[in-house]
């Protein structure tokens, strides 16, 4: 039929079908007017509703977005070209070119958490592993770090994301066989640069990795909470207890350092605050109707038997949320806590690790008769505080049992060197025998002792 | 480095050249001859031989004045369509580059040098070397097109010399640009690069030896321990055992000393721990210098290591042994009589390793000026450029333009390292043996449509033996095509300038010109033979 028009027919013809075809496309992409109720094109109305624009979702950075219009369609086949140099690379160990190729990456899909995660981990993780300098190591784990917080900046509603910010300044700093060094470090960066101040990018406020680690934490929570946007990391109640985790472990970081006073006994008053006024009356909702109903009850681990039942007014129901409580408290070891710390903010305690901590120190120091009697005083002060029966769980922690035998072993040491003999009974020496069956812990106590002479 | 820099074998190559080009003439001629007999019945045996003649004649009375005349026009043709206006491009892209890649310029790092370094002898080949493959494809097609080249061959120039007159002035104007290019690339690095870090823009000497180990029993051994590295490229020597790694590095004299008459060995070990150790502590290595001949050894003391850094141990020419007080003379004492050094490296370190691979040590000579290995790389892109030009004007001989451009940019696309590799693992096709599993062509196709496993063993029967007989011709054919596509991965020297080393020239700048002298005769003969047969009128 087009056969038989003019050309002049046939290109008005095509006009109007490129009129026709504009008509949809212009509808679907009008613009947002700014507001929701009336934004205008159908593909911004969905954007508003669904929070998608750029702006919502974090900081936006022109160059990604350029790089995305420029590549139309085609990023995912250029990520994936990317992605096979970033292997060769990292099996090459040629990091400097990997970290751009990941820049590259992050730059094509940065809204794409997983990859943020991804490439965060590889970073702060497998590739400061790959180094042996500690403060080569160090630089890496900083590099993930960052990293991360930049994915956080432009997905700012990511909770995921801002978990593992968290989780760097917390596991990987604090936990790993380097942590002596890395926590040191976060103080006193090794970069010349720095000048044996902070990295001002990675610890701003100049804090322990613990307490920026507590704050990132929080962050976490307060971008579940605002955002809905809920986590699929953890249990909702393990996730919810990092903050107050981070004090824990903050506190006792402190004390391996070698710090009893007023800060310490503090932060051990402050996690027992966290614990149970702040995350003991956390809300969350857990299902009590039978299977297959989606019956729901707000609970709070710090919740009485006597709250429960003025809550619910169905004794079953009652019974059955008593039971949910109490094992969430055995999930998140709720009662060890709890009692630790109400335990470590008395001063009868700090004032027993620093005996034992002294005993170690003039040990070292081969002052042995200070030792003695500060090992002593450690033991006689512990035994005192375990024997008490609301601090009795901690006489399975193992740490704490750890540092008594440590402290237990240095004693009899000293006894053992100076040709005496060791008395047949002694404080702790209950302690020891309940732990005898538990070689790994022993292990633990000989390595300790070991590393007296050593460090 | 990640790299390892290897000399040609030249005269391997030359051999191998000789019989595929031999080879290819043969089947050439013995098929123009048997066309010509089939067609021509009896008189096609006496045209072959005047068509020999003519083309000896052509060969033998070219004239220089005739190419260089050509050469100009092509000059002159390519400046009137543009070409420099690549310039535009180019300023426009060094105008903005600082923007981008400046990192803090008052710490600056050998890695922001290198990023330096590679993206200006990135952006010059990618800017050329894609307007060189346009410009030379259409140059005849186009002149075809509008019947100048009527006009020149009715003059007395020789097809042949219109082959070489266009190669010669597609070269011409891409070294122009390239020379400009080259020159403004080089005073944007130096300009970039903040004083205080200037010697970081350095060309290192490096004089690579052969490596071999010991194992842990001293016995020898191919390589050392792999510590599960992915790239076995490094292999990794137990500490406080008999593990050794042993370089022997050929030539070593009085010249190879500096100026003070010391020894510089760069080094870059990477350490592997099986436990963690004193983690302030770098791991420790030292070096053992032995005369084969003499027997004669020294120890130094035990270094550190800078992982990923590498170190430069300065050696003085006196050794002093730290256990008997008896004087070396570094050169007299060592060097054996073929002039080689032997160092054995171990690991200190009980229980811990240290990886290693041939370029990680190397004497390193006095440096020479970044400007050498930066103009020795840009000869480089010059090299592959006239490559790409004599490729082009071959092409564009009996193709139209567009599909010239196609076919060169397909060959610069398949001479990569990455492509040459992956036809070597099809033509291999066994993966005992590093090739591809599920056998050729028709095999993998049968493999796919049948769901069959590539490690099963086909079907025995008379089928299947076609099947696979017939696979066997296609990877012949697949092998005789590689042979025809240039190796290109000499041609990239900006590793070695990013990295700090002098461009070499026996693993890089001779097989590029060995491989351009290659294709050059070969190129220009089929190119003189399509313009001959070519029917000029046919546009």
């Amino acid at each position: 039929m087009m056969n038989s028009l003019t050309s002049q027919q046939r290109k008005l013809a095509y006009l109007i079908g490129i009129l026709l075809l504009l008509i949809p496309i212009i509808m679907l992409g009008l613009p947002s007017d700014g507001t929701k109720a009336g934004s205008r094109g159908k593909l911004a109305q969905l954007r508003t509703e669904y929070e998608l624009g750029e702006s919502d979702l974090g900081d936006v950075d022109p160059s990604s977005a350029a790089m995305n219009l420029v590549l139309l369609g085609m990023r995912g086949v250029a990520v994936n070209l990317l992605y096979s140099e970033f292997d060769m690379q990292k099996d090459m160990k040629r990091w400097a070119e990997m970290e751009a190729t990941t820049d590259s990456i992050v730059r094509l899909q940065p809204h794409f958490e997983k990859v943020w995660e991804m490439n965060g981990w590889n970073l702060a993780y497998n590739t400061s592993a790959e180094w042996d300098a500690v403060p080569d190591r160090y630089f890496y784990v900083k590099k993930g770090g960052k990293f991360l917080m930049r994915g956080v900046r432009q997905n700012r509603k990511s909770t995921h994301l801002q978990y593992h910010v968290a989780n760097v300044y917390q596991k990987k700093i604090g936990i790993a066989d380097e942590a002596k060094f890395y926590r040191e470090y976060f103080l006193h960066d090794p970069d010349p640069k720095f000048k044996g101040g902070v990295d001002p990018e990675f610890n701003p406020d100049e804090q322990d990795n613990y307490l920026v680690a507590k704050r990132e934490f929080e962050k976490a929570c307060n971008i579940e909470d605002q955002y809905r946007r809920p986590q699929h990391i953890l249990d909702r109640t393990l996730f919810r207890s990092m903050p107050a985790r981070c004090q824990f472990d903050y506190a006792s970081s402190l004390q391996k350092d070698g710090k009893f006073g007023e800060v310490t006994r503090e932060a051990w008053q402050e996690a027992l605050t966290d614990w149970t006024r702040k995350y003991g009356q956390q809300e969350f909702s857990i299902p009590i109707g039978p299977l297959g109903t989606d019956v729901r009850f707000p609970i709070r681990l710090e919740m009485s038997a006597e709250d429960i039942r003025k809550e619910i007014a169905s004794p079953d129901d009652a019974v059955r949320v008593a039971k949910m409580v109490e094992s969430y408290r055995k999930m998140v070891n709720y009662y060890y806590w709890r009692t630790r710390a109400n335990c470590e903010s008395e001063s009868k305690t700090a004032e027993a690790h620093r005996n034992l901590y002294e005993a170690n120190q003039f040990y070292k120091k081969q002052e042995l008769e200070k030792a003695r009697d500060a090992a002593y005083a450690g033991m006689k002060g512990f035994e005192e505080i375990l024997r008490t029966p609301e601090f009795s769980d901690l006489q399975a922690e193992e740490s704490l049992v750890e540092e008594c035998m440590l402290g237990m072993m240095v004693w009899e040491d000293i006894h053992r060197v100076s040709g005496e003999k060791v008395p047949a009974d002694y404080p702790l020496k209950w302690l020891a025998a309940q732990h005898q069956g538990n070689h790994g812990m022993i292990a633990n106590v000989q390595r300790s002792f070991k590393r007296l002479f050593l460090d | 480095m990640s790299f390892d820099p290897q000399d040609m074998p030249v005269f391997d190559a030359i051999v191998y050249w000789m019989v595929v080009v031999g080879v290819l003439s043969i089947i050439v001629m013995v098929v123009s001859l048997l066309s010509l007999l089939v067609s021509h019945r009896g008189a096609g045996l006496r045209i072959f031989a005047e068509e020999i003649l003519r083309s000896l004649t052509d060969l033998f009375s070219l004239s220089i004045r005739r190419i260089w005349a050509l050469s100009k026009l092509t000059f002159i043709e390519a400046y009137r369509r543009k070409a420099l206006a690549v310039f535009v491009v180019f300023a426009l892209l060094f105008m903005f580059a600082g923007w981008f890649m400046g990192g803090d310029t008052r710490d600056m790092t050998t890695d922001q040098v290198k990023v330096y370094v590679s993206f200006v002898l990135r952006t010059i080949a990618w800017l050329t070397l894609p307007l060189i493959v346009v410009l030379s494809s259409f140059g005849i097609p186009e002149e075809i097109r509008v019947r100048s080249l009527h006009t020149v061959v009715t003059k007395p120039a020789r097809r042949l010399e219109i082959v070489l007159g266009r190669v010669f002035g597609f070269s011409m104007i891409g070294t122009l640009v390239l020379l400009v290019m080259s020159g403004v690339g080089y005073i944007w690095i130096v300009r970039q690069v903040p004083a205080s870090a200037r010697d970081m823009l350095v060309c290192r000497v490096p004089v690579y030896g052969k490596l071999q180990f010991l194992d842990r029993a001293g016995n020898p051994a191919d390589k050392g321990v792999n510590v599960g590295d992915l790239w076995e490229f490094r292999s990794y020597i137990e500490g406080a055992t008999k593990a050794r790694a042993i370089w022997v590095f050929p030539g070593i004299g009085e010249r190879t000393l500096d100026s003070d008459g010391n020894l510089h060995l760069e080094n870059q070990f990477l350490a592997f721990r099986s436990y963690k150790g004193n983690m302030k502590q770098s791991l420790l290595y030292d070096y053992q210098f032995r005369n084969p001949d003499t027997g004669a050894t020294y120890t130094t003391e035990a270094r550190p290591i800078n992982e990923n850094r590498g170190v430069t141990d300065v050696i003085s020419r006196k050794l002093v042994s730290r256990t008997d007080g008896k004087t070396y003379d570094l050169i007299k004492d060592f060097v054996a009589r073929d002039g080689t050094l032997r160092i054995e490296v171990s690991c200190i370190d009980r229980e811990q390793y240290l990886g290693m691979a041939r370029p990680d040590l190397f004497i390193r000579k006095p440096d020479v000026s970044f400007a050498v290995g930066f103009f020795k790389a840009a000869a480089g892109i010059e090299i592959m450029m006239i490559l790409v030009v004599l490729l082009a004007v071959t092409g564009s001989t009996f193709l139209k333009g567009p599909i010239a451009t196609v076919l060169t940019s397909v060959l610069m696309i398949l001479g990569g390292e990455k492509a040459h590799a992956f036809m070597d693992q099809l033509m291999i096709g066994r993966s005992d043996k590093g090739g591809f599993q599920g056998g050729g062509f028709f095999e993998s196709i049968y493999r796919i449509i049948t769901h069959m496993n590539p490690t099963t063993e086909l079907p025995d029967n008379m089928g299947f033996t076609i099947m696979t007989g017939v696979d066997g011709l296609l990877t012949g054919f697949l092998w005789l095509c590689k042979q025809v596509i240039p190796r290109l991965q000499y041609f990239n020297m900006s590793e070695y300038v990013s990295n700090g080393f002098d461009v070499p020239f026996g693993s890089t700048l001779l097989p590029c010109l060995l491989i351009l002298v290659g294709y050059f005769l070969p190129c220009v003969m089929l190119g003189y033979f399509a313009l001959r047969i070519r029917e000029l009128e046919s546009k």
